[in-house]
């Protein structure tokens, strides 16, 4: 018995989890569904068409996509070579790099984003996906600079040492030894900073000006007493790519997810 | 870890702390300089401190922001902490894999769609309302209790309790998982009771990583602008979304006053943060 | 020592992060006294507007980016199939709509490009009206003396009071017309009688009183504000017993009248839905509280009346829109073209474009979405085809528009810019935070 009510609970957890999906599902696919009906009567994929065919959906679902993947590969580039020398080394001054590396994550994007508005709108970055990106690297790069020095802290050099003294070169070594090591850190990572780039709406808002236009600038403007089924579809194309990532990297998640989460 | 290192460590932290310092420190020193009116935009060169004194003004719509603000943080902090310890300690004795992946699904569902959720299931016509009417319970959608834009930010709340339970839920079972269950056990044999277990065994254990993990989830909660610019009312308005419509404002001589606001956010969040800091560093001394 | 030179190196770094901000921040001073003509200067492209021909030449192959607030699906979808269909077929221009939340969006993007020197722009046409136009206009931003000039514009009544007034301030050929408006109610025919409907202000609160709780207006201030601003506007002009008077700015007229609109609008709150304490942003969120049974009343601007929601799935088929027996305030929405817009030429064509008497005749029928009226005089008109396609679209209405002489007998014009921020910061300031 008791078994039985600890088991009905965490399925009453797990439902709560996947509801919003549910949810979506109902809205996006349904017309004319107005209080008190409990379900939806008029099913129609009208909706999803019309959202596809909006001159804007694409375009801003594949400019997300394109900044969200600069944002992945250019954090990695950056944070490769600091966070092997924050996970191997001990220097003078290290402390006040990580506390200088933790300072994104501290000041929130709304200063960051109205701040930087200013700036980029005198050296012509606004407005232009360069400067989203840009923007974009700020909340991403600490967390790819953790992930990543976590990842160099369990790394045994002495592979790298072997592969020299057999004579291989340092650019070989470092992509066959050193990259291939870690690889599933590199993967979490970038997929990471292509999350948060992803779901950013303020950064984005405030450094696009209303020219660079991803999902999240779509929803957010659709969302508060738009069409419902229009919020639900855009709402699922929106986590899509989310829980695709999740499902993939589940297993790598249960080490590092947690340094990530917030922020997202 | 080898004594002398071929080059600096400086050279490979040269990239990211650039990028870091030179835009932190910009967009930091642009809001200094706009919050003292030198907005130079529309040729405004002289300063002064006169958005302060506008913002800071007894009667300005901005304490009663600053309260909103601090109820909704407090609050929804509070009660995701309570919520995590319990669900975290419930789930920590009957472990499943599959509790794990629950709970990280919950990372694919930003704040902004989490809360288009709350929005369309808890409104007074929402998905819920519908089946209370269908179950006669109610007969008209004002009947329904309002959850969503509500002067009492209720709406905001639920909806970073369904992100903030999920991931203090994660931060206690992380380090409930990486504990040895010794301490436990002995005090099993030693005839503790199960609530006795938890209040003097688990509840110490967890207690640093809870109260850190809880100031970050207030810091972010006091300074993000989506959730209540999306579940808000129009007044009384969370202070970003009151910075951000002071920054937006045609006007821009209103923008010295969103600078000011988004400073003093930042100033809180980062005092909290440091707070947060300390008590990691206590927890990492004590364990030694 | 190696060190030693790093840490001097991160300095260097530090002194350069703060260095270009320092240099930028007095940069823009000199950008502003900069004309912002220099590329209006003749070079390759360019057009002469009395001569349409090489307008159209001169817009061939161009991407005319127009600025349109985008808070309905069913309009952004009108604009995509109608207009730039159309351009890319005829003339080989590409439609790059670009959606605002809020027209003031797009002023303020043409005002802090001009702050920063910027020639060429980002806009090349605005969705305008009001008191965006005039904030332009005012600031010398706009292009000039072309409204008239393009070939369409002898369809317009340029004679029009309604159409030269743009919010009591002259247009002086600085925007062409597209549309007509008229604020209207809609209501449930299934939940409310026709013969219980109030027509006027007064019959309203007794109504909303009698009902509470089943009323709300569209809040003047938010995104969607110009539907609020302009039911709170029709207040009081039955208030102040007359609309013309408020043609003209007038400080003390507005100090006059205004106690007497704000114990009108306080009386209304304590009926209203959610006790006043929150407002629907724009009329889309009306519409999802109306078609929930949450109010009893939505607010439209349509021609169409409920016609363009009905057929969106968005509000039931019983849905129908009437108007007060006086004072429903109507006017013309217009497109502007900025004087830094890249594309002008490509920009006039599009104007011309939605003057074309086939396209006017498309936008007010409710299925297209767009449902807004007429910016042409019908009478104009030669092309009988096209004169017939006009007419036929007028009586396609059906049941969910307020008949056309309900509407005409109720029709007042818009008062002058300036009101618009008042009735805004005194609504603000003494209804929604009292």
């Amino acid at each position: 018995m008791k078994h039985f009510v600890t088991s009905k609970f965490r399925y009453i957890l797990y439902l709560v989890l996947v509801a919003p999906l549910l949810l979506f599902i109902a809205y996006a696919f349904s017309t004319r569904w107005f209080f008190p009906q409990p379900f939806p009567i008029e099913w129609t994929m009208e909706t999803f068409q019309h959202v596809f065919h909006d001159s804007q959906t694409i375009p801003s679902l594949a400019q997300g996509l394109w900044i969200a993947s600069l944002v992945g590969l250019l954090s990695l580039i950056l944070a490769l070579p600091a966070a092997r020398v924050l996970g191997l080394r001990k220097f003078r001054g290290r402390q006040l790099v990580w506390l200088l590396f933790f300072l994104p994550t501290i000041i929130p994007p709304l200063s960051v984003g109205m701040g930087l508005n200013i700036l980029f709108l005198r050296v012509g970055l606004a407005g232009t996906i360069a400067g989203v990106v840009l923007a974009h690297i700020i909340p991403t790069l600490p967390y790819t600079i953790f992930t990543l020095s976590s990842a160099y802290a369990r790394f045994d050099e002495n592979y790298e040492f072997q592969a020299l003294a057999l004579g291989a070169s340092p650019w070989h070594i470092f992509l066959n030894v050193t990259l291939r090591m870690m690889t599933p850190s590199l993967v979490v990572a970038a997929l990471f900073a292509f999350l948060i780039s992803w779901s950013q709406y303020l950064l984005t808002l405030l450094i696009g000006g209303g020219q660079v236009i991803t999902l999240p600038i779509l929803l957010f403007s659709a969302a508060s007493g738009g069409n419902p089924s229009v919020i639900a579809t855009l709402s699922l194309l929106f986590i899509a790519p989310p829980v695709l990532v999740i499902a993939v990297t589940a297993r790598q998640l249960n080490q590092h997810g947690n340094q990530i989460r917030e922020q997202y | 870890m080898r004594d002398k290192p071929i080059f600096s460590p400086w050279l490979s932290l040269a990239p990211a702390l650039t990028i870091v310092i030179l835009l932190l420190g910009a967009s930091l020193l642009y809001a200094i300089a706009e919050s003292v009116g030198y907005i130079s935009a529309i040729g405004q060169h002289e300063i002064s401190l006169s958005a302060y004194r506008e913002t800071l003004n007894l009667n300005s719509e901005f304490w009663t922001s600053l309260i909103f603000s601090l109820w909704i943080s407090v609050a929804s902090t509070i009660i995701s902490a309570a919520v995590a310890l319990t669900l975290a300690v419930w789930l920590s004795e009957r472990s499943r894999n599959s509790d794990t992946f629950a709970l990280n699904w919950n990372l694919a569902f930003p704040h902004l769609v989490w809360s288009v959720a709350i929005l369309l299931f808890l409104s007074q016509s929402g998905l819920l309302a519908r089946w209370a009417a269908t179950l006669g319970i109610i007969q008209m959608p004002a009947d329904f209790p309002v959850l969503v834009r509500d002067r009492f930010g209720i709406g905001i709340i639920l909806s970073y309790l369904g992100k903030e339970i999920p991931f203090l839920t994660i931060t206690i079972l992380s380090v409930l998982r990486s504990q040895s269950i010794g301490f436990d056990v002995v005090a099993e044999n030693l005839g503790a009771n199960r609530w006795q277990r938890v209040r003097y065994v688990t509840i110490p254990q967890v207690l640093p990583a809870l109260l850190a993990g809880s100031l970050i989830v207030f810091g972010f909660i006091f300074s993000s602008y989506e959730v209540p610019a999306l579940l808000g009312v129009g007044y009384p308005r969370a202070l970003p979304v009151l910075a951000l419509r002071f920054f937006l404002d045609p006007d821009l001589r209103a923008r010295s006053e969103g600078m000011v606001i988004s400073l003093i956010i930042t100033l809180i969040v980062t005092v909290v943060a440091v707070i947060s800091l300390k008590i990691g560093e206590r927890k990492e001394k004590d364990e030694g | 020592m190696k060190r030693i030179v790093f840490l001097f190196v991160t300095f260097a770094l530090l002194l350069a992060a703060c260095a270009p901000s320092a240099a930028t921040v007095i940069q823009p001073a000199v950008a502003t006294d900069q004309p912002a003509t220099t590329a209006s200067t003749l070079a390759a492209g360019e057009f002469d507007i009395n001569n349409w021909e090489s307008v159209l030449t001169s817009a061939r192959g161009q991407t005319v980016n127009w600025y349109i607030w985008g808070g309905s699906d069913t309009i952004n979808a009108f604009v995509d199939n109608f207009y730039g269909k159309a351009l890319k077929e005829k003339y080989d221009i590409t439609l790059n709509r670009v959606p605002v939340a809020d027209t003031v969006d797009a002023v303020n993007q043409v005002l802090s490009e001009k702050q920063a020197g910027k020639d060429p722009g980002a806009v090349d046409l605005i969705w305008i009206n009001g008191e965006n136009f005039f904030t332009l206009k005012q600031a010398d931003l706009l292009y000039k003396d072309w409204a008239q000039k393009i070939p369409n514009a002898k369809l317009v009544n340029w004679d029009n009071p309604a159409i030269k007034l743009d919010f009591g301030h002259p247009v002086d050929n600085q925007e062409s017309p597209w549309s007509s408006a008229q604020f209207q109610f809609i209501y449930d025919s299934a939940r409310t009688n026709a013969d219980e409907l109030p027509h006027s202000y007064a019959d309203l609160k007794t109504w909303a009183c009698e009902h509470p709780g089943r009323f709300t207006y569209v809040d003047p201030t938010g995104s969607g504000g110009f539907l609020g601003a302009r039911f709170i506007k029709g207040a009081l002009y039955e208030l102040s017993g007359g609309a013309e008077q408020w043609l003209n700015f007038d400080q003390s007229l507005w100090d006059k009248n205004s106690p007497a609109l704000g114990s009108y609008l306080n009386d209304l709150k304590l009926c209203l839905w959610r006790n006043g304490e929150t407002y629907p942003k724009d009329e889309s969120e009306l519409v999802n509280l109306f078609a929930n049974n949450e109010v009893d009343f939505s607010m439209t601007n349509d021609i169409t009346g409920a016609g363009r929601w009905i057929n969106d799935g968005r509000m039931p088929a019983t849905a129908r829109a009437f108007v007060f027996n006086q004072y429903m305030i109507g006017d013309f929405n217009y497109v502007a073209i900025p004087l830094n817009a890249p594309n002008k030429a490509a920009a006039l064509v599009l104007a011309n474009l939605l003057l074309e008497p086939e396209l006017q005749a498309a936008q007010i029928l409710p299925e297209n979405g767009f449902g807004l009226g007429y910016a042409i005089d019908v009478t104009r008109v030669t092309d009988s085809a096209a004169l017939s396609a006009l007419q036929s679209a007028a009586t396609k209405l059906g049941d969910s528009a307020t008949p056309a002489s309900d509407l005409a007998k109720s029709l007042v014009g818009d008062s002058a810019a300036e009101y618009q921020t008042l009735v805004e910061q005194g609504w603000s300031k003494f209804v929604l935070q009292k």
